[in-house]
């Protein structure tokens, strides 16, 4: 094993670990009325962290991608800059005789999260495991829903939660991960039985059945199971990632075109069975019908976005609490996206925006590069998820589509996401690392 | 009089603050443009194949382990040495099976072999469409189509 210096990641790493002590400063500040940092234990830890991570790269000698740590760095930085401002008895953990507020906690999984990505970053040499198991994955898929559906609980009507001891997981944020698997694994194998054979009905070219119904019917399994559990975010996410991979695989725009119409189809169904898909798009369509009720969260997250501005309140100045209550209920999850643009303004929220679309654009690159279809696909199902989940929080919080509680990747406080998303990050580190090094070993 | 004070170095800081943001956003910018150049000239420099294939065992060296065959759209492959890829092993028949690239993927066919053609572990008996990734058994050579 050789050292592989990684000068770009470095290069841009450095400016953002300055930015996150910055933050925390400044919070200080306006919180305080006095110029003094305050405590910035949090902010160093941040720091180390990523330090630590980018230093365990270089000493394996990994030759993956250099621009997506520094990406999730600075998404995951300005989350945290977030959580620290807000007040921190929201949510926390007092395991282990501990007892970690907000901020504290979001960072110890940003710990776990990170040791999770660095040993599938440089642990993952062949894929094998990934794909031949793919059944296995997709098993254990549906036994993670499966136990979501017998033992799981419930809040805010949508029943996603796990308790295990000291802490609750959330089953969905890793089922994403094993659906993405088993999906390229699945299409990797079919690819071209799926784009050569031809089976026309009028202008459409239909999929052709015997291949594509085991698939089909995992994925039927999946959107059923996650539609009883009424989380709507993660079914809009499934069915995205779903779309993209086999569009992605096959080339085939009629496919798309086929699953919109089976999605607004869908749609419709749910829209006339359930009466908390009614609720969610009445509330999206007009919140200010009931502003002290049902639209109370939505019409709070617009006056926010609108105190925000162009400039933001700035960082620490933001209206989070109005005697003693929150502003916006779950600010630290569902709308994290408002309290920043509260607080950065529309500049700080682009600047977010930016950081995500750095990610979703090395990812698609890493895909491209990729030496095999398998490990391509993967990556461009996993960059999906993390594109698609920043998209439908980010048009939920600003009321461009119905609300739906799903979380932004690195921002939003939570465990499960945020443990779900490293591993997600050390996938796609895995797949550009073997490409890294075909390329040195071929000498072109 | 230092009320006002510390609220002008406020407004300093937050934008001090959101100056950072935009600099490392412009860092990550440069990092992009650098690398699509960089990119855009090794395509140029390298890199026309529609293939490879990459030898994973082969017991008698030849072709030799570890190395990486670059394919021309077609490729005969097979004992005898007039072969576009010369295979040297005991179970491996004169002119063993044919890879072929037809379009936009590649396909294996076995060429009446003694012994037979696997891909992915499995016999096959017809003309076979393989994926980037997956694995060639000629005799006791095992070779990877990859990118």
């Amino acid at each position: 094993m050789t050292i592989a210096w990684r000068g770009a990641e470095f290069r841009l790493l450095l400016p953002i670990l300055l930015l996150v002590p910055m933050g925390f400063f400044v919070t200080n500040v306006a919180l305080a009325g006095v110029l003094e940092p305050g405590d910035l234990t949090l902010a160093v830890g941040y720091v180390a962290l990523f330090a630590g991570a980018h230093l365990l790269l270089v000493a394996f000698g990994h030759r993956g991608d250099q621009l997506i740590l520094p990406a999730v760095g600075a998404m995951g930085g300005v989350g945290m800059i977030m959580l620290n401002r807000l007040p921190q008895d929201l949510a926390g953990t007092s395991a282990f005789g501990l007892e970690l507020g907000m901020a504290a906690t979001q960072l110890l999984w940003f710990g776990v999260g990170i040791v999770a990505m660095l040993a599938i970053a440089v642990g993952l040499r062949d894929d094998g495991i990934l794909r031949h198991y793919k059944y296995t994955w997709a098993a254990i898929g549906i036994a993670l829903l499966g136990a979501t559906l017998l033992l799981g609980y419930e809040v805010n009507g949508a029943r996603l939660w796990i308790d295990l001891g000291p802490v609750s997981v959330q089953p969905g944020e890793f089922l994403k991960i094993v659906l993405v698997i088993f999906i390229a694994g699945y299409l990797a194998e079919t690819r071209t039985l799926l784009t050569s054979a031809r089976l026309r009905i009028g202008f459409l070219s239909v999929p052709p059945l015997p291949y594509f119904l085991p698939m089909l019917v995992l994925f039927a399994v999946v959107m059923l199971i996650v539609v009883r559990l009424n989380d709507l975010g993660a079914a809009l996410l499934f069915f995205g990632i779903f779309l993209t991979m086999l569009f992605v695989a096959t080339g085939r725009r009629s496919y798309v075109l086929i699953g919109l119409v089976l999605f607004v189809a869908g749609f419709v169904v749910a829209f006339q069975l359930f009466g908390h898909v009614q609720a969610r798009v009445n509330v999206w369509i007009d919140p200010f019908a009931d502003p002290l009720g049902a639209g109370f969260q939505p019409v709070r997250a617009l006056y926010a976005l609108g105190r925000g501005g162009i400039f933001g309140e700035g960082l620490g100045q933001g209206l989070v609490t109005l005697g003693g209550n929150l502003t916006i209920p779950f600010v630290h999850t569902d709308f994290i996206f408002t309290a920043i643009a509260e607080e950065l303004g529309l500049l700080g929220a682009f600047a977010l925006l930016g950081f995500a679309m750095v990610l979703v654009f090395r990812g698609l690159r890493i895909a491209s590069l990729a030496r095999d279809d398998f490990g391509a696909l993967m990556v461009v199902g996993l960059t999906a998820s993390l594109g698609l989940q920043t998209l439908i929080i980010i048009g939920g919080n600003t009321k461009l589509i119905p609300l739906t509680g799903i979380t932004l990747p690195f921002v939003s406080y939570g465990g499960s996401s945020v443990l779900a998303s490293f591993i997600m990050i050390g996938l796609l580190l895995a797949v550009s690392h073997r490409s890294g090094t075909a390329d040195r070993a071929s000498g072109s | 009089m230092t009320g006002d004070v510390l609220r002008v170095l406020l407004l300093l800081l937050q934008l001090g603050f959101v100056a950072l943001l935009y600099l490392v956003l412009m860092r990550f910018a440069g990092s992009l443009l650098r690398d699509l150049r960089s990119a855009e000239e090794a395509q140029i420099s390298s890199r026309s194949g529609i293939g490879r294939l990459s030898v994973l065992e082969s017991p008698a060296d030849e072709p030799p382990n570890g190395t990486t065959i670059a394919l021309g759209p077609i490729n005969s492959i097979g004992r005898n040495v007039n072969n576009t890829i010369f295979v040297e092993d005991d179970f491996v028949s004169a002119n063993h099976a044919m890879l072929t690239f037809r379009g936009r993927s590649w396909f294996v066919e076995d060429q009446g072999s003694t012994n037979g053609t696997y891909v992915n572990g499995h016999r096959i008996d017809r003309a076979v469409a393989l994926s980037f990734g997956d694995e060639l058994t000629i005799g006791r050579v095992r070779m990877r189509l990859d990118r």
